[in-house]
């Protein structure tokens, strides 16, 4: 058996040996480091994203690289999960858009040190990860069907307000934003985000522009934020309508939808349970 | 307890204590949040009873090892502590930086990097205390008349974990290289020199309680703080997979953190094996059942639960999710927590003279807590594997993830208030043995002496 002085031997030597193994592994990670997280990317407003970053504590809920809290979403691939402009809106007041869920702490930012944050975070989601946060393996299966895209030829552009206005990010749009977004409503429940593609079919003009202004007075505790007019002004209500109307092709073309009918848009593809999807929440 | 000078340590022990009563209090503040009460979000949003429930983890399990190590170092060098004073003003200071810490937590002021949230010019603070301490007991090593393994271990833990700690003071625009260094001082402490104090303080319990020879002892410990480092020092790559750093680091971090349970495990087999081979029967049993406890525990909890993640094909799916929650709970609680409840379940007959070691309420303290922390780690692994099913693995988004796993907080906020009960009567217990005193310095409250005349 082992002598008292072979242990010690063993504990020094083994120490040593792996203390050694550990630096030399250090500096060649160090050499490795600027190409895999693109160094000369880190401009001063992403610099300063990170003090924000840190003096907030945002760590304290959020995860980075999957490091921090559980409390709150992991924000690695955020920029690219939501784009800038939800972020933008987004942490000008948190509560704003996800009513009544968990909070954020709203903490004021200016719109430059939103812009910092946002530099910060974008690049972080550029960081080479090995595959970090993995594609979930098993999405597919489990689409709500409510929810599933229908294939949209039409050669429409969606207009720039339903990008800036962080519409995209949750809802669909004539084959642009999220797609098959599931969100949870204030009971709990999950509700598949529908797509804008067939709105006219579901609801007249007033009653859009009703539900855009003020959705929890139409649906106590659904997931739609209030951007009304923290965000959205009441003229972006109408010109948003307009356009979604506009899709209808039985409706008279307006100066908003001066394509609605044009030469090779695909005629509007069988709905597959048109009025099921906002009947859920 | 031979010297006077060891009752320093009494007041270490305590405030160990009351930082892990308000512990245990902002985790309930966290428990409630998560099941949609969170009353005092405009006071203590989250992050601030998250980072105050680490913090004090962190503070208290250090102020029990300071405790621990004011209390052996004199008794293992065999004089008396070198300067009893500056331990005075050592403690004072620690508690004044950890308010003074808790505060800015409050008001927002951080430097908010997990684990490492203390403003920067504290930090200067806590290392010149710690700096006061190691001096101390340095010192008193030094010029003592003996130097055992048990003492050199533990000294080497703190010294270590000390100069760990600076690492993490340093600033990085690169929130990869940051990340890398702050694992430096976080892995390092928690899976590396934390467990050399772990095992001295372990050590000297077992000699202690079990009356086995020490060289049989000590040459143990250096066969498990050897093991340690083996795996624990690249075992940090598991902290690189998905940080920015290079691809071989799931390679290594994968073997060596596959290693890591290897420590525990002997640490543990170690501990039983010592009780039985011991031929006494020490009349503080229940110190022997926190000791053998956190060995068990911490292989439960730091091994087992650890390997259970630390692969890389897994960990790309439960990392950042409640199951390093779920590990993080039963690894700190078996590996730390317990062996400072351990140490102090022994000191405290030996500093007050009083032989409260076989009361009803020992044990219950000791038997309630453990389940009620068993439980919890079963609630929080129940959250975690449906977290990591619905969310990473099915893609559903993160708020009704968070929905459906509310009822499995309502489990753990049960078992943290069973955890709760326990801790309550082990301090209860402690109170009720009084202050230190020094009718106790050079008295045989355990029949030490008369045992070891038996023997021989």
């Amino acid at each position: 058996m082992l002598s008292k002085s072979q242990a010690r031997t063993f504990f020094l030597g083994g120490t040593g040996v792996f203390s050694a193994a550990f630096l030399a592994l250090t500096f060649d990670t160090h050499s490795r480091i600027p190409a895999r997280t693109h160094t000369e990317a880190i401009t001063p407003a992403v610099a300063r994203g990170k003090r924000i970053w840190e003096n907030n504590n945002c760590m304290g809920c959020h995860t980075l690289f999957g490091e921090g809290a559980y409390y709150a979403p992991e924000l690695t691939k955020s920029v690219e999960r939501r784009g800038k402009e939800f972020l933008r809106i987004f942490l000008k007041d948190p509560e704003a858009m996800f009513p009544g869920q968990r909070k954020m702490v709203n903490y004021h930012f200016s719109a430059e040190q939103i812009d910092d944050t946002i530099a910060f975070l974008d690049w972080c989601g550029k960081v080479d990860l090995n595959g970090f946060p993995a594609k979930p393996p098993l999405q597919k299966t489990i689409v709500p069907v409510a929810a599933q895209q229908m294939v949209v030829t039409s050669t429409r552009e969606v207009p720039a307000i339903f990008t800036e206005k962080t519409c995209l990010a949750c809802h669909s749009l004539l084959g642009k934003g999220a797609p098959n977004m599931v969100m949870p409503n204030l009971k709990g429940e999950m509700v598949a985000v529908p797509s804008l593609d067939e709105v006219y079919k579901r609801k007249s003009r007033p009653d859009l522009v009703k539900w855009i202004s003020n959705p929890q007075a139409i649906k106590p505790g659904t997931p739609m934020p209030t951007l009304v007019p923290a965000v959205v002004s009441t003229a972006q209500v109408e010109e948003i309508a307009d356009f979604l109307m506009s899709l209808n092709p039985s409706a008279p073309p307006t100066a908003a939808a001066p394509a609605a009918n044009a030469p090779g848009s695909a005629p509007p593809p069988p709905a597959p349970a048109p009025a099921a999807a906002p009947k859920a929440n | 307890m031979k010297f006077k000078s060891q009752k320093i340590a009494y007041w270490f022990f305590a405030s160990a204590m009351l930082l892990l009563t308000l512990q245990i209090v902002y985790g309930f503040i966290m428990g409630f949040a998560r099941i949609g009460y969170d009353v005092l979000h405009d006071w203590i949003p989250f992050n601030t009873a998250r980072a105050v429930h680490t913090n004090l983890l962190v503070v208290w399990l250090l102020t029990g090892f300071m405790g621990s190590a004011y209390y052996i170092i004199p008794e293992e060098s065999n004089r008396e502590l070198e300067w009893p004073k500056l331990a005075w003003f050592q403690l004072i200071s620690l508690l004044v930086v950890g308010v003074i810490a808790v505060v800015c937590y409050h008001l927002n002021i951080w430097e908010g990097r997990k684990f490492l949230e203390i403003p920067r010019p504290l930090d200067y603070l806590v290392v010149i205390n710690v700096l006061c301490f190691l001096a101390n007991i340095g010192m008193t090593l030094w010029k003592g008349t003996q130097h055992t393994t048990t003492a050199i271990v533990l000294y080497m833990g703190l010294l270590f974990a000390a100069l760990l700690y600076l690492p993490g003071m340093i600033t990085f625009d690169n929130q990869t290289v940051d990340s890398f260094y702050r694992w430096w001082v976080v892995h390092l402490w928690v899976e590396g020199v934390w467990e050399l104090i772990m095992g001295g303080i372990l050590c000297f319990l077992l000699i202690k309680l079990t009356g086995v020879d020490r060289e049989v002892v000590e040459k143990w410990l250096y066969i498990i703080v050897g093991l340690t480092f083996l795996s624990g020092i690249l075992g940090t790559g598991h902290h690189y997979y998905w940080i920015g750093t290079p691809k071989y680091w799931l390679i290594i971090g994968g073997i060596f953190s596959s290693l890591e349970p290897l420590a525990f495990l002997s640490m543990a087999v170690y501990a039983v094996a010592m009780a039985k081979k011991g031929g006494r029967k020490h009349p503080n049993q229940i110190a022997l059942t926190w000791s053998l406890g956190c060995a068990i525990m911490s292989f439960v909890g730091a091994g087992f639960l650890g390997i259970a993640h630390t692969i890389p094909p897994v960990n790309l799916y439960t990392h950042g999710t409640l199951i390093t929650a779920m590990h993080g709970h039963l690894a700190f609680w078996g590996a730390y927590a317990m062996i400072n409840l351990a140490m102090i379940a022994y000191a405290l007959p030996q500093m007050t003279g009083r032989k409260l070691w076989d009361t009803p309420m020992t044990s219950w303290a000791f038997w309630t807590s453990n389940i009620g922390m068993v439980g919890m780690t079963g609630a929080l692994a129940a959250a975690g594997i449906t977290q990591v099913t619905l969310e990473r693995r099915m893609g559903i988004d993160f708020l009704a993830v968070q929905k459906e796993i509310e009822m499995h907080f309502i489990g753990m906020l049960l078992a943290a208030a069973l955890f709760t009960v326990g801790i309550v009567m082990f301090i209860i217990t402690f109170f009720r043995h009084g202050l230190p005193s020094d009718e106790a310095v050079g008295a045989d409250v355990a029949g030490d002496a008369a045992w070891a005349a038996a023997k021989s």
